[in-house]
């Protein structure tokens, strides 16, 4: 059968066993996990150091209610960056393309948001549908405005994930190809290709992780308007 | 029998490969019964010897007494060969994608490999000179309280001096005391002597002056009135030969 583009993004089965189950615990799999001795190798030593200050980076501006989510999303920022970027590897399977799976992750966060907010401190919460100093005509247009904005942030933080890894890894595999087919054509032609792909090798990298940081970082903001 | 196999064979891949590390650790965390915990093995300080970053100095050393120095590399160009020659490996878009990859993460590693390894060791370092600090500093003030206990020893064994020396001072005090006292009895019982000398003195004086005043008044009343007038005419004819003797004197 031939292949098109899009099926590196099927999810991947061998003899009908589905893979995505291994494909989704790699981090688990390959990250250390926290020892009992006092000094630690490299790399356990390097992850405590990257955990501490990411999680006191990413709770500085939130108040200490904000707090209790710092397991949730330090371990969704490792989580997010690991798969993107094992995802860069040849032959492998980025589960983050998969919209399914990135909407499973934003919707539920968003919404544990949004429910406590409304929850504890609801007038604060709907307080944030109508910005500061707004002139009174305009207050019904923009409540509705702001209402939409608020229920479109999950799909946002989704669709962002997934058309970002999506389109990067699409890219990489045309100019590959093209690359590749050039080389017996033209391979002058193919040598500017190949530098082409190797610098979008490297935005592909910092995409992962930019990625993975952004949807971290706007899901602490929502919470910190609502907690 | 199948698990210690298994775990066996981990723990022979346990030595570079990130996988292998992992399926060891990912192993270690369904041990749980308190008989896989101890004695728990000690981890090598450092990872063992790789070659070319990715393949174990075991490897070349299992190698090594059938073919030599370049048996290694000889299976890995005649696997590769074999690979792509039966077209079980077929080159397509993804071994670009896998070459600009593993030159992006050669680069990395080759670039920041030593100073991100330097940082992970200072924080271990780091760690244990905070330790050994605390240490130090609780054995010098031990050091210092031994030195400043013996040092009160000494004072106690000094203390002995400084009593006698208080003593000797206690009766120079007592003696000076003594003496000044002496001085004052001294004194005292010599002005009551001298008084009764003056006294002696002026009784003496003025019984003389009395016995004088009555000599003399005795005298003075017995001059009778003839004996004064012929005293008083004996003096002026005595004064007149006299004027006469120094005016013939003063003539001459």
């Amino acid at each position: 059968m031939t292949l098109s583009l899009f099926d590196q993004f099927a999810s991947p089965a061998l003899l009908g066993i589905p893979l995505i189950a291994i494909a989704l615990t790699f981090p688990w799999i390959l990250l250390p996990s926290s020892t009992s001795r006092w000094l630690d190798n490299r790399l356990s030593t390097l992850q405590s150091w990257f955990l501490v200050r990411f999680t006191h980076q990413l709770l500085q501006p939130l108040n200490f209610g904000g707090h209790k989510w710092a397991l949730v999303l330090t371990s969704l920022m490792v989580y997010i960056i690991t798969l993107n970027l094992l995802g860069l590897l040849p032959y492998t399977f980025t589960p983050t393309t998969q919209l399914a799976m990135n909407l499973g992750l934003a919707v539920p966060l968003w919404l544990a948001t949004v429910v406590l907010g409304l929850r504890n401190n609801p007038t604060n919460a709907l307080g944030h549908l109508l910005p500061h100093a707004t002139p009174t005509v305009l207050i019904p247009a923009l409540i509705i405005i702001e209402t939409i904005s608020l229920f479109i942030r999950p799909l946002a933080l989704g669709v962002r994930l997934t058309a970002n890894l999506t389109a990067g890894h699409l890219l990489m595999q045309l100019i590959a190809t093209a690359v590749f087919v050039l080389t017996s054509l033209m391979p002058p032609v193919a040598m500017i290709t190949s530098v082409v792909l190797l610098l979008l090798t490297l935005l592909e990298m910092a995409v992962a992780m930019i990625q993975a940081y952004v949807f971290v970082l706007l899901l602490s903001l929502y919470l910190q308007e609502n907690i | 029998m199948l698990s210690r196999l298994s775990v066996l064979s981990a723990n022979a891949l346990k030595s570079s490969s990130p996988l292998g590390a992992g399926l060891v650790q990912a192993s270690r965390s369904l041990q749980t019964s308190s008989q896989s915990l101890a004695p728990v093995p000690p981890l090598p300080e450092m990872g063992s010897k790789v070659r070319h970053g990715i393949f174990p100095e075991e490897l070349f050393q299992l190698l090594y007494p059938k073919t030599g120095v370049t048996g290694p590399y000889m299976l890995g160009a005649g696997l590769i060969t074999y690979l792509l020659s039966k077209e079980l490996y077929v080159i397509n878009h993804e071994t670009l994608i896998a070459l600009s990859v593993g030159s992006v993460i050669v680069f990395a590693v080759k670039k920041y490999g030593p100073s991100v390894a330097a940082f992970a060791d200072k924080l271990n370092e780091d760690k244990v000179a905070k330790a050994q600090e605390v240490k130090d500093g609780a054995i010098a003030s031990l050091t210092q309280a031994i030195e400043d206990e013996k040092k009160e020893q000494w004072r106690v064994d000094g203390r002995s001096m400084l009593f006698d020396a208080k003593r000797n001072n206690v009766a120079m005090i007592l003696e000076t005391n003594y003496r000044e006292r002496l001085h004052m009895v001294t004194n005292e019982v010599k002005r009551r002597l001298d008084y009764q000398v003056a006294l002696q003195d002026l009784q003496r004086r003025m019984a003389q002056e009395h016995m004088v005043n009555w000599v003399e008044k005795n005298v003075v009343s017995s001059i009778t009135p003839q004996q004064e007038k012929e005293s008083i005419a004996k003096c002026i004819t005595d004064l007149k030969a006299l004027a006469k003797a120094t005016q013939s004197k003063a003539a001459a």
